[in-house]
């Protein structure tokens, strides 16, 4: 029996990158996933080639209806919703002083205003208890990171509001997480190396090699969301789940 | 959060793996055991309890058992030694044997701060000295140290299991850099308060100790932080992640269970 059998998920951000992994491995744990992207013709295209267990739904997170829409959309199509996983997020990358009032607020709208709707969403149509949460956060919200400063601070929110939502929500026996994974090899960091590389004079995969051993994979990151979805943990409710490849145990 | 107890019907996850648990006699160390053997694991059972080790030992297909004191350098290497000469090599160690009673730092024998450090510290240490090289040899694996939200923040009347536990957390960060570029990744597993032996055993003593009457004992207490106890095969479960190849990119990290204690300032 794979660990995800008969379970139905909503992933936001699902149309690529660490999204879609999940979605995938997910289905291949025998669940069923609804792709919720603000890009609908990306989640149309990914949920054609995730097969029969996949459907896609137009979604931009910073919509409260829209995020009502979606967790609908998956109680439709699948009879019900048992793991919602808040992964949509956007990054900025350039020195604090340098982004403007409309982009910081922009990053938290997405970033911060996107997971709280999401979960308010979710909360409403998960089974209780049984129902899970899983919210992508970063390693960049347990730890200041230069060129990241709203990006970092923004996922740091992220990690404050999931151990306020596990608190409050654990009596109902809804289980709430955040994962924080350090460079994983997506769209997301290609588009930063080469700024990281120019303001820190370093090339950033060496960067990476040094801090990290080398970057995640969104496989890895999936895996973790998985374990956190499952039953395996039934006792990890408030937790911010680090992968990082030995970045954060490392001082230098 | 529904309890998880029992060992569950694994997916394969360790399959062939040889795994060294020290301190499986009983508790998590034996919850640990038998999900590896349900994963598909070699399984060598440790205790300092002959007995103990053999009787887990017995009902997991394929496990064979050994006796260790973690505190004997000698022994530790034995442990490792034999391991590798029975199945060939060495991919998984998990130093999990452990002890603690609770005392009041200010009436802290010596002896006391020493009996519980040795075990629960230099146990780890030994563990990692003698395993990661016989991992290295056999192409890389994992180390799962099994440490306590205890390493984090305290609880009274146990400063000698909290230093040892905080101790480990730090060789677990060591050892996660020092072994990345050997292929073995080394993290920590955090539990809050479970319904051990261990823990059943000092309730009397924490509610004789401490104030507790107000919150409902112990198991008020319990109740308040982390919602429940946590099982031991929930723990077991983290231990199954962190050992199987779906933690690859996990290295040097504290993986909390604790039911969301750690989560609230209050």
């Amino acid at each position: 029996m794979a660990e995800l059998d008969g379970k139905r998920a909503v992933v936001t951000g699902g149309a690529q990158g660490l999204g879609l992994a999940i979605a995938k491995l997910f289905i291949e744990r025998g669940a069923r996933v609804l792709i919720a992207d603000i890009d609908e013709a990306g989640a149309k295209q990914a949920a054609d080639e995730l097969g029969d267990s996949a459907r896609a739904v137009r979604c931009d997170v910073t919509q409260a209806h829209e995020l009502d829409a979606a967790v609908q959309a998956c109680v439709s199509a699948f009879g019900g919703l048992d793991i919602m996983v808040n992964n949509a997020g956007i990054e900025i990358v350039k020195p604090l002083f340098e982004h403007t009032e409309e982009e910081f607020d922009r990053i938290y709208e997405i970033n911060v205003k996107g997971v709280f709707l999401g979960m308010k969403a979710a909360f409403a149509a998960l089974p209780q208890p049984g129902g899970v949460i899983v919210n992508m956060a970063s390693l960049a919200g347990l730890g200041g990171v230069p060129l990241f400063g709203a990006y970092s601070a923004s996922k740091a929110a992220v990690v404050q509001i999931t151990r306020a939502a596990a608190i409050e929500m654990r009596p109902t026996g809804v289980r709430i997480n955040a994962v924080c994974p350090a460079f994983v090899n997506t769209a997301m960091v290609d588009r930063l190396k080469p700024i990281v590389t120019e303001m820190v004079g370093v090339a950033f995969d060496d960067l990476a090699a040094m801090k990290q051993g080398r970057l995640g994979t969104p496989e890895e990151v999936a895996e973790m969301v998985a374990f956190l979805a499952s039953d395996d943990s039934s006792f990890c409710t408030g937790g911010a789940y680090v992968l990082d490849g030995g970045l954060q145990a490392g001082m230098l | 959060m529904a309890r998880v107890e029992g060992v569950p019907q694994g997916t394969g996850q360790l399959e062939g793996k040889v795994a060294i648990i020290t301190g499986a006699g009983k508790g998590i160390g034996k919850a640990i055991a038998e999900a590896y053997g349900a994963e598909g694991a070699i399984v060598v059972v440790s205790d300092i309890d002959e007995g103990a080790a053999k009787e887990v030992a017995s009902g997991i297909p394929g496990a064979t058992s050994i006796a260790c004191d973690v505190r004997s350098p000698e022994q530790v290497q034995a442990l490792v030694d034999q391991t590798v000469s029975q199945h060939g090599g060495l991919h998984i160690m998990v130093p999990n044997a452990g002890i603690g009673r609770p005392v009041p730092l200010v009436t802290m024998d010596y002896d006391e701060w020493r009996a519980v450090t040795s075990v629960n510290l230099d146990g780890v240490f030994l563990c990692i000295r003698y395993g990661a090289p016989a991992i290295i040899a056999s192409g890389g694996g994992a180390i799962v140290n099994i440490c306590s939200t205890t390493a984090q923040a305290a609880v009274p009347l146990i400063g000698h299991y909290q230093a040892a536990k905080a101790g480990v957390m730090s060789l677990t960060q060591t050892a996660a850099v020092e072994l990345r570029a050997h292929g073995v990744r080394v993290n920590a597993v955090l539990p809050g308060f479970c319904d051990t032996d261990m823990v059943t055993n000092v309730k009397a003593d924490f509610e004789a100790m401490l104030p507790l009457e107000a919150m409902g004992g112990m198991d008020g207490v319990i109740a308040m932080k982390q919602g429940r106890y946590g099982t031991a095969q929930e723990v077991a479960r983290m231990a199954v992640f962190l050992a199987s190849e779906r933690s690859s990119f996990c290295n040097g990290s504290p993986f909390v269970l604790d039911g969301g204690c750690r989560a609230s300032l209050l």
